[in-house]
């Protein structure tokens, strides 16, 4: 409006100035001079204003050269009807000329319109194409709009999945007050099924143009497809992590179901062979069926374990029970354990005296030591040594290691060997079902621990860190 | 009547009571049954049974609400069963009362010296002359003397080593939870400063143990509390 305004003022003032240069010199100039002369205004005002102005400097220029220069001078009258031509011939002429150049100039500005308009869409749909998480894109979305309208506000609201969402910029908005309830303007995302929300624009002073209110349709609509591929991918890759989910699970399913039946074989095996009657066992063989049957026992049992800490770590459902430890009270049992299990091992447990209590879930931790402690029997050779270590790390944090003099492992499988079902030996060597440093990692991680694995000069280790403190803070303890 | 000890099985498996009722008797134990809480009440109050163990997941109710419930009116040892994993509902059950706890799946010979142990503490608790010196390998610990001898030689304990080792030597054989100790020890006020007791049951150990870290006498219950083994 401003602009317009302008250049309609422009034009007179022009005109203005022609005809207070030309009155100077009015006695030496021929009336056809001054009435050429007068198609400079005419004919700047188009150029610059467009086709309005143009028709305003020529009306103006047409009353101007009759009123000042065609005598009798300071009236409308004409007496000559040679003047009368000049004017008639004048007025044609100053109208046809802002008119061409009117035109021009207008179309010279739509072009321009067009032409900045096609790059902002560009720019957006550039932007929303880069972009994939759904607030991102409706960020930009309202940031763009922002800009290109020069708005005072910009609100983009979807509709549900999963709930309503609404960006407002500019966020903290202290003129949101200033501004009414209702938008200047409001144009909906129609997607292709359904309404997926609108945008919302406040912009005080002057309404949008059509062109600009087409430029929001086009935003709106961009808005929307960028909108609808985001929801399609997200749903796609939903989709991946279910499958290979239930890929886990079969996987899981068929491991396990190997895994307890081994020990349910000999269970099975030694209980119906001591029912029998129709062989009379020697004691010996007696205690070492019934050993077998108490050993596979306890192996089914500690499976049963392993399963319900893998699925508690994978729902997220781990329950901690954090509380001051003594490190080497929880490695003791699992030690003893493993003594027993692994009679050719020679079992090393070497954890200074002075070190400071750890903040831990034992009875988790535990099964951590457990764990480690039967693979390295599983593992390494007979007759060699396990042994756990420990010392400080830092200020906040002991190491622990678990090493073996087993085989090392391939550097690109030292990070793999925590995921689940990760086996370095082909599976019907050495029975497991590929949990166990997986359900440590879990473990040592819900403690606010690290894990890692690390090839030694002639064996392999396990090392994790547990924090000293809680909250950083060190336990109190009482003198006497 | 005969003097076999009665027992009374609360447990919602029938497999577990079959085998319990088998094993029990077998080894002189008279023995009652019951498949549900209620019943289970109802049992206890009808037979006045000498010992109970109780499963703590049953059907009509929960297992802690049934030991407080036997806990209104009886001192009758009560011993609690529940599987692995289940830390909170053991602590919970032995600070509402219960004496002890086993893990399922469990061994008979646990299972047998949790309930002579039991059976020895309620005998200890109607009798008046309580025992004062428990022993427990080369250790005496004569808790009216304050005096602890290790192989016949005095070891010197602080005050609060000796309050603590004395309350888990009067309860030689059964578990006793952190909370339990610590209020018992210190105050009701510490029962969740936890690291005193680690660091006291450290010092404690190192006195008294050969191997501190494999310990004999004070053995560490994971995410429970400590138990002291007396005798040989």
């Amino acid at each position: 409006m401003q602009r317009r305004l302008f250049y309609f003022l422009l034009s007179i003032v022009i005109t203005a100035i022609v005809t207070a240069g030309l009155l100077v010199i009015r006695d030496q100039m021929e009336i056809a001079t001054v009435a050429l002369l007068y198609l400079l205004p005419v004919g700047t005002s188009a150029a610059l204003g467009g086709l309005s102005p143009g028709i305003l400097a020529a009306l103006t220029a047409f009353f101007s050269l009759n009123y000042f220069f065609l005598p009798p001078y300071g009236t409308l009258m004409v007496h000559q009807s040679q003047d009368i031509l000049v004017l008639i011939v004048f007025l044609v002429l100053a109208v046809s000329i802002s008119q061409l150049v009117g035109r021009m100039t207008n179309s010279l500005a739509t072009a321009r319109a067009r032409e900045n308009e096609t790059a902002r869409l560009y720019e957006l749909s550039l932007a929303l194409s880069r972009l994939h998480r759904e607030p991102d894109l409706l960020t930009n979305l309202a940031q763009q709009t922002l800009e290109t309208f020069q708005a005072e506000q910009v609100e983009v609201f979807t509709e549900g999945e999963p709930q309503p969402g609404l960006i407002r910029l500019p966020e903290a908005s202290s003129r949101g007050n200033s501004l009414s309830e209702q938008p200047t303007i409001l144009v909906s995302m129609q997607g292709r099924q359904r309404l997926l929300g609108e945008i919302r624009l406040w912009r005080t002073g002057w309404t949008l143009s059509p062109s600009e209110e087409r430029l929001l349709r086009t935003y709106a609509s961009q808005g929307v497809l960028a909108l609808e591929r985001a929801r399609l991918a997200a749903n796609e890759s939903r989709a991946r992590i279910l499958e290979e989910s239930d890929r886990m699970k079969s996987a899981l399913l068929s491991s396990v179901s190997h895994e307890l039946r081994t020990p349910l074989a000999t269970i099975k095996a030694a209980v119906t062979s001591l029912r029998s009657e129709d062989v009379a066992w020697e004691a010996e063989a007696r205690r070492d069926l019934l050993a077998a049957i108490e050993e596979e026992t306890d192996h089914l049992n500690q499976l049963v374990g392993n399963l319900l800490n893998m699925s508690r770590i994978e729902a997220g459902a781990l329950q901690l029970n954090r509380r001051w430890n003594v490190l080497a009270e929880i490695a003791a049992p699992a030690t003893k354990r493993a003594r027993l299990a692994g009679p050719n091992h020679r079992i090393e447990l070497d954890i200074p005296e002075d070190l400071p209590l750890v903040y831990v879930d034992d009875v988790l931790m535990e099964h951590v030591f457990n764990n480690l402690l039967s693979n390295s029997l599983k593992y390494s050779p007979s007759n060699s040594i396990i042994k756990i270590t420990a010392g400080l790390q830092d200020e906040q944090n002991v190491w622990v290691q678990v090493d073996n003099q087993g085989p090392a492992v391939l550097e690109a499988d030292l990070k793999k060997i925590f995921d689940k079902f990760h086996r370095v030996t082909a599976a019907d060597q050495i029975t497991g079902t590929g949990l166990g440093l997986s359900i440590c990692k879990g473990i040592v991680e819900a403690n606010q621990g690290s894990i890692w694995a690390e090839n030694l000069e002639h064996g392999f280790a396990i090392r994790f860190t547990l924090p000293t403190q809680a909250e950083g803070v060190n336990p109190r303890i009482p003198n006497e | 009547m005969s003097n076999q000890p009665h027992i009374l099985v609360i447990d919602d498996e029938h497999q577990i009571l079959r085998a319990l009722r088998t094993i029990l008797t077998g080894r002189q134990f008279r023995v009652s049954i019951a498949a549900t809480g209620e019943e289970g009440l109802a049992l206890a109050a009808a037979s006045q049974p000498d010992a109970i163990i109780l499963d703590l997941s049953l059907p009509d109710m929960d297992g802690v609400t049934v030991c407080k419930r036997l806990r209104e009116w009886t001192h009758t040892p009560i011993i609690v069963l529940s599987v692995r994993d289940s830390e909170q509902d053991k602590v919970q059950a032995l600070d509402s009362g219960a004496d002890d706890y086993l893990t399922k799946p469990f061994g008979i010979d646990e299972l047998l010296a949790r309930i002579r142990v039991a059976l020895r503490h309620a005998a200890a608790r109607g009798s008046a002359n309580k025992r004062t010196v428990v022993t427990a390998g080369p250790l005496v610990i004569d808790l009216a003397q304050h005096l602890v001898r290790r192989d016949g030689e005095e070891v010197k304990l602080t005050a609060t080593e000796f309050k603590l080792l004395a309350y888990l030597a009067s309860n030689a054989g059964r578990v006793l939870t952190h909370l339990s100790i610590l209020s018992h020890v210190w105050d009701p006020a510490d029962a969740d400063h936890v690291e005193y007791l680690r660091v006291f049951v450290h010092q404690l150990r190192k006195k008294l143990e050969d191997d501190p870290v494999q310990p004999r006498f004070i053995l560490s219950e994971p995410g429970i509390g400590y138990r002291f083994m007396a005798g040989d």
